[in-house]
């Protein structure tokens, strides 16, 4: 029996990908957790980001910076052009504006008709090499028992967890902070903060924008390890945004990153041990079958997490958005 | 929103003003793309091609992708270059396969060269069209089809699709790298998208040359109408417990898609495995559909309404047993496309409009049990407190309305439309484990099109909708109608929230 699959779930922790969902969970926070938009086309931000990021630098050969710059601004754009018309809406009508936007994004980038930009449904491959080309790293491989990376994965691992930081510095400071006050405000009450004389659609376009652009940046980084796919930006990747966000804690600045960890950590060890038990004959499951386990699992974790523990596993029940 | 009522004339103007565009633009547009399209539905499904499960069908996060019907089984081909590494015993493969759009056949004869790597081949296609390609490595393979080498009266390849980038990962064996050679290059998806399939597989035949391009386009206007009503009755029927459902809860069921694969998926396992005839496993799907939804209800639903649970949460809730039970589905049906018996012989024919027996029966079945919905909806008690509870549901229950068991019926009702309505479908163009899922929010579209919490809301957004989906499909891309019917909700809901039929209230 081959047990290395545990030390490689344990690494699925510090994976850039890990990096990349937790920083796109934490720009949810900021809008559900935080603010209480209910966000469900965090994946369309994601897909903007993701895009914007490996156009400018496949297609007009734009140096790294400027493509993390195209990235942040084609993600505010898409905040203003999804929050000037929605934001006034009631919850649930937001919720369907917002995963209706981002399948529309996913659906228009895949049109053959735009094949040249887009790369139509088969996506764009090698966004990663202007970012590569920065790595100090020296090549060779690193790391500690079977866990292996090479230096790129170190490079972008480093980069990834460094921005996810950044980012949970960004959102601490702010909550504490007036501005902080007054989003929660209207997420507890919006007509007491409205009031109180604030412009309340302001505030939450700010929270949108500080969100998305955090959703940008992490459908940028999401591509860095691997190459950019359109069905990757589905509706399931919302859902499993809101698994991390809610197992961690919708309230909490390192909820995200510690929901993203576990997630990702129960989704590999699942899948070895069904591996396993299906090789070993144990499971009387086929291989195609075990596919779907993670998601069922998923899903059930999503219900049994929102009914029996809202606030995650940092929050406090006192700060659940939503009573149960 | 207290200067919405002041604001309403200049929106409802803005509204016409939006609709008149929409209709100028349509004719426009539509006119010179008929002349030159067959039909772009015909393009979608290449899941007319045969399809088998990929070795490696495990559910990665691309599940779509990695489920699509373009992984089509291919056969080795046999005529191959000398010096070519054979596909059998190379570790990486392409296969190439051009078709020509109308016939669907393949094309032999034609120039295909492969390169990348340090590597370039040139190869022609067999008989059926197809070409095998072992390759030395992996990586990114440009395929191009030599144009002159296609014959002149099947037209040409769409502008984008040819050459091609094809990216081989390790190990892979015959990636697709499929070409649709056809008179009208405009439209141009050659990898099918299995997300967008939900357009109906059933086209208009090819229409007849000799009523020129002016009469071509009438005849796919109407088949556009026809497959548009058709669907509309079958998305009604999902749409209506939607509806029903919301407005009397107040929930967003994300998990109604799921509701209409299970009715799809019963009748699947009465007609297919069991070998029961047709009308008993749609009699299946109704009442096991039924049945889900109380169970649901029971279960579920009625015990978080009384925790008190707010609507947000159980808006979470639904998307989590969604995810559940569909890859619960996906566990015990498989990844592939299932399908039912079904007789594919025309039983209808009008000018350019072929019907199948079975897309007449389910658009008549499906409206008589519409007009049912209506009776039971307009004439009988339970009908008249349901929309009472869906007005005011405190009100309702201080007249003496028993509201937890109007809500239950609704469940019922609800899931056996919904299972009536998966398995009308499943007939109607194809099965899957995703179908319902797939459709959800084209339902809730509809759902907002016609007014929320309104049972003929539903069944006029439902069929406005579709109409309006299958006829965008003259000025735009196929697989974008889907995206169009989700930017007409969006613009519904900022100019008109209350939908068609809904009754105005404040939403912001």
């Amino acid at each position: 029996m081959n047990w290395n699959f545990i030390p490689l779930a344990l690494g699925e922790a510090i994976s850039p990908t890990t990096a990349a969902y937790a920083l796109a969970t934490i720009g949810l926070v900021v809008h559900f957790g935080f603010t209480g938009l209910v966000n469900f086309g965090q994946a369309g931000f994601m897909a903007v980001g993701g895009y914007a990021f490996a156009i400018t630098t496949l297609k007009l050969d734009w140096p790294f910076p400027f493509a993390v710059l195209a990235t942040i601004v084609a993600s505010v754009l898409f905040a203003f052009v999804l929050g000037i018309p929605t934001l006034r809406l009631r919850a649930d009508y937001l919720s369907i504006v917002t995963i209706a936007a981002a399948e529309i994004i996913r659906l228009s980038v895949k049109t053959a008709e735009i094949y040249d930009v887009t790369g139509g449904s088969t996506g764009l491959n090698g966004a990663a090499d202007t970012f590569q080309a920065l790595n100090p790293i020296p090549p060779g491989n690193y790391g500690i028992g079977v866990l292996r990376f090479t230096a790129p994965d170190l490079w972008t691992m480093i980069v990834g967890w460094a921005l996810v930081l950044l980012a949970c510095l960004l959102v601490w400071a702010l909550m504490r902070s007036p501005w902080g006050r007054i989003v929660k405000g209207i997420r507890e009450d919006e007509d007491a903060v409205r009031a109180l004389g604030k412009n309340v659609f302001s505030y939450k376009m700010q929270a949108l924008v500080l969100g998305g652009v955090l959703g940008g940046l992490a459908g940028a980084l999401f591509i860095l390890p691997r190459s950019l796919q359109p069905d990757n930006y589905g509706t399931q990747l919302t859902f499993f945004l809101y698994t991390i966000m809610l197992l961690g804690g919708a309230t909490t600045i390192f909820g995200p990153l510690l929901g993203s960890a576990i997630f990702w950590v129960v989704l590999s060890l699942s899948d070895g041990l069904l591996t396993l038990g299906v090789d070993a004959h144990v499971l009387p499951i086929s291989s195609t079958q075990q596919g779907p386990i993670r998601f069922i699992i998923v899903g059930f974790a999503l219900m049994l997490l929102v009914i029996f523990r809202p606030q995650g596993i940092l929050g406090k029940r006192i700060e659940v958005f939503f009573r149960a | 929103m207290k200067t919405a009522r002041q604001t309403q004339p200049r929106r409802r103007a803005l509204l016409g003003a939006f609709v008149l565009l929409g209709v100028v633009l349509g004719l426009l547009g539509a006119a010179p793309a008929a002349a030159a399209a067959p039909s772009p539905a015909a393009l979608a499904p290449a899941a007319s091609a045969p399809t088998a499960s990929t070795p490696s069908a495990t559910l990665a996060p691309a599940a779509a992708a990695d489920l699509a019907p373009a992984a089509a089984a291919v056969t080795p081909a046999s005529a191959l270059a000398a010096d070519a590494l054979d596909p059998a015993t190379a570790p990486e493969s392409i296969a190439v396969w051009v078709r020509s759009l109308p016939s669907r056949a393949g094309v032999p004869g034609l120039t295909v060269t492969v390169t990348g790597k340090g590597y370039s081949q040139t190869f022609t296609t067999d008989a059926d069209g197809r070409v095998e390609v072992g390759l030395p490595a992996p990586g990114d393979y440009t395929v191009a089809i030599d144009e002159s080498t296609i014959p002149a009266d099947l037209g040409s390849l769409p502008k984008g699709s040819n050459p091609r980038t094809v990216t081989v990962q390790e190990t892979n064996k015959g990636v697709p790298a499929n070409f649709l050679i056809s008179q009208a290059a405009a439209g141009g998806a050659t990898t099918p998208t299995p997300g967008a399939t939900t357009g109906p597989a059933r086209t208009a035949s090819p229409a007849p040359s000799s009523g020129g391009s002016h009469g071509a386009f009438w005849d796919i206007f109407a088949s556009k109408i026809v497959t548009g009503v058709i669907y509309g009755l079958l998305l009604a029927l999902a749409s209506i417990g939607v509806s029903l459902i919301y407005g009397t809860t107040g929930l967003n069921n994300f998990a109604h898609g799921e509701l209409v694969t299970f009715g799809a998926l019963m009748a699947y396992v009465a007609g297919t495995l069991l070998h029961l005839p047709g009308w008993i496993g749609i009699i299946a799907a109704i009442v096991l559909g039924g049945a889900y939804g109380f169970v649901q209800d029971t279960v579920l639903w009625r015990p978080l309404r009384r925790r008190g649970v707010g609507l947000v949460p159980l808006m979470i809730v639904s998307i989590g047993l969604a995810l559940a039970t569909r890859y619960i589905y996906a566990f015990f049906f498989g990844a592939d496309r299932l399908t039912i018996p079904n007789d594919p012989s025309p039983f209808l024919v009008i000018g350019p409009i072929s019907l199948r027996f079975t897309d007449v029966m389910g658009a008549v079945l499906a409206l008589v049990v519409l007009l049912l919905v209506a009776f039971v909806m307009l004439r009988t008690r339970l009908g008249k407190a349901a929309r009472a509870v869906a007005d005011n549901r405190a009100l309702a229950a201080a007249s003496g309305i028993d509201v937890d068991f109007v809500i239950r019926c609704i469940w019922i009702g609800g899931g056996a439309l919904a299972g009536l309505s998966g398995v009308l479908i499943a007939y109607y163009q194809s099965l899957r484990w995703d179908t319902g899922s797939s459709i959800l929010l084209l339902i809730f579209a509809a759902v907002t099109l016609g007014g929320l919490g309104s049972a003929f809301g539903a069944l006029v957004g439902s069929l406005v909708l579709s109409v309006f989906m299958n006829l965008a499909t003259l000025v735009i891309p196929d697989n974008l109608k889907y995206a169009a019917a989700l930017v007409v909700m969006i613009l519904i809901l900022l100019f008109r929230p209350q939908g068609i039929l809904g009754r105005r209230e404040r939403v912001g």
